[in-house]
């Protein structure tokens, strides 16, 4: 009699354990259903299309460095590798690098000084959003007011200052140079840059942000100093 | 004495794992069969701990609640009445006394163990 009750008392709580368990799950993660329609679909394979084939093409320029290492006619290994230590350095910020790109400059707004307004300088949040907005649009290499922009940039502010790298920007009107894959890519940014909010954004803060014409060369210099230990140095 | 809550466990982990989930229409039904099976349980609990514990009205009455506080949902829902708030309700409550019942009775025989201690010393 027991044994059996103690049977039935398992088999109902297993069949509760369960069903609180399935409750559970549904409750927690409710499942998402898929409301996009056809064309929210293709845009979203369109720019997988884009990823993918930026992958395959930086996949080909992997595999012909690779091919030239492999190549045993090929009896300079070390000029190959200066090359490529000269890619990784200009990835990092140590090199100096030009190529097309877009000019900024933020001065402030002349009929503004005429009426004698206080001249603050330009806000970090304002150029997080300013540069975050251009790192979205593809730009390649960033430099503000002659401080190169690298992986681990911070600009933020410090006792008041706005700062970059932790150097803080001196002047009230600098420029603000932005280098691009292409030409075409460089020309699209300006004309987004024209098109976007900014300029007004800058206006609040008695800023004025002029966007000049893309540009077929323009250089950023390295501003980055490698951290060298003092004490590696042969005397 | 230990089986039951292995049973638990057992069926917890298997929810949990298996991760099956139900389509939200059916989560009222769901959460009200688990409120009446609830109610069962403790009711055969204190069935058992009363001596009036029986298999058939055990079982029957675990199928039969669960099928009862669905049906209500469902006819609920068709009508446009809240009809398993009153399933809730129901369960609910009875949840209350059966564990309260089942407090009670533990506690008497707590008392009396303890009783013939002192007796006995």
């Amino acid at each position: 009699m027991t044994k059996k009750m103690y049977r039935n008392i398992t088999i109902v709580s297993f069949i509760i354990g369960f069903m609180l368990a399935v409750q559970y799950n549904t409750v927690q993660n409710p499942t998402e259903r898929d409301t996009r329609d056809i064309w929210e679909i293709r845009q979203e394979l369109s720019e997988e299309k884009k990823r993918h084939s930026e992958l395959l093409s930086s996949i080909n320029a992997l595999s012909s460095t690779v091919n030239k290492y492999e190549d045993d006619e090929f009896d300079n290994p070390e000029l190959l590798l200066q090359e490529t230590v000269n890619d990784l350095k200009k990835q990092a910020g140590l090199l100096p690098i030009s190529g097309p790109g877009v000019t900024l400059t933020i001065e402030p707004s002349q009929e503004l000084i005429q009426f004698g307004y206080e001249l603050k300088p330009i806000s970090p949040d304002l150029l997080i959003r300013l540069t975050n907005d251009l790192y979205r649009n593809n730009a390649q290499a960033i430099e503000i007011d002659e401080k190169r922009l690298t992986y681990n940039s911070a600009i933020r502010d410090i006792n008041g200052k706005t700062t970059i790298n932790s150097e803080p920007i001196k002047k009230i009107n600098f420029e603000i140079n932005i280098i691009m894959q292409t030409y075409e890519q460089a020309q699209k940014l300006a004309n987004h840059l024209l098109a976007s909010s900014f300029q007004d954004e800058f206006f609040i803060d008695n800023l004025m942000l002029t966007v000049y014409d893309a540009e077929q060369n323009v250089r950023i210099n390295s501003t980055v100093e490698l951290q060298q230990s003092k004490y590696l140095v042969d005397k | 004495m230990w089986l039951p809550l292995l049973g638990l466990i057992f069926g917890v982990m298997l929810g949990v794992l298996t991760d099956i989930q139900i389509p939200s229409v059916y989560e009222n039904y769901l959460s009200i069969a688990v409120l009446a099976a609830l109610d069962t349980m403790f009711g055969g609990i204190r069935a058992q701990l009363q001596q009036v514990y029986d298999d058939k009205v055990f079982i029957s009455g675990f199928f039969f609640n669960i099928l009862l506080a669905a049906g209500l949902a469902f006819l609920g829902v068709h009508i446009g009445v809240d009809l398993y708030l009153a399933a809730i309700f129901a369960f609910g409550v009875r949840l209350f006394q059966n564990i309260a019942v089942i407090r009670r009775i533990l506690l008497t025989k707590l008392d009396n163990r303890r009783l013939k201690k002192s007796e006995n010393s």
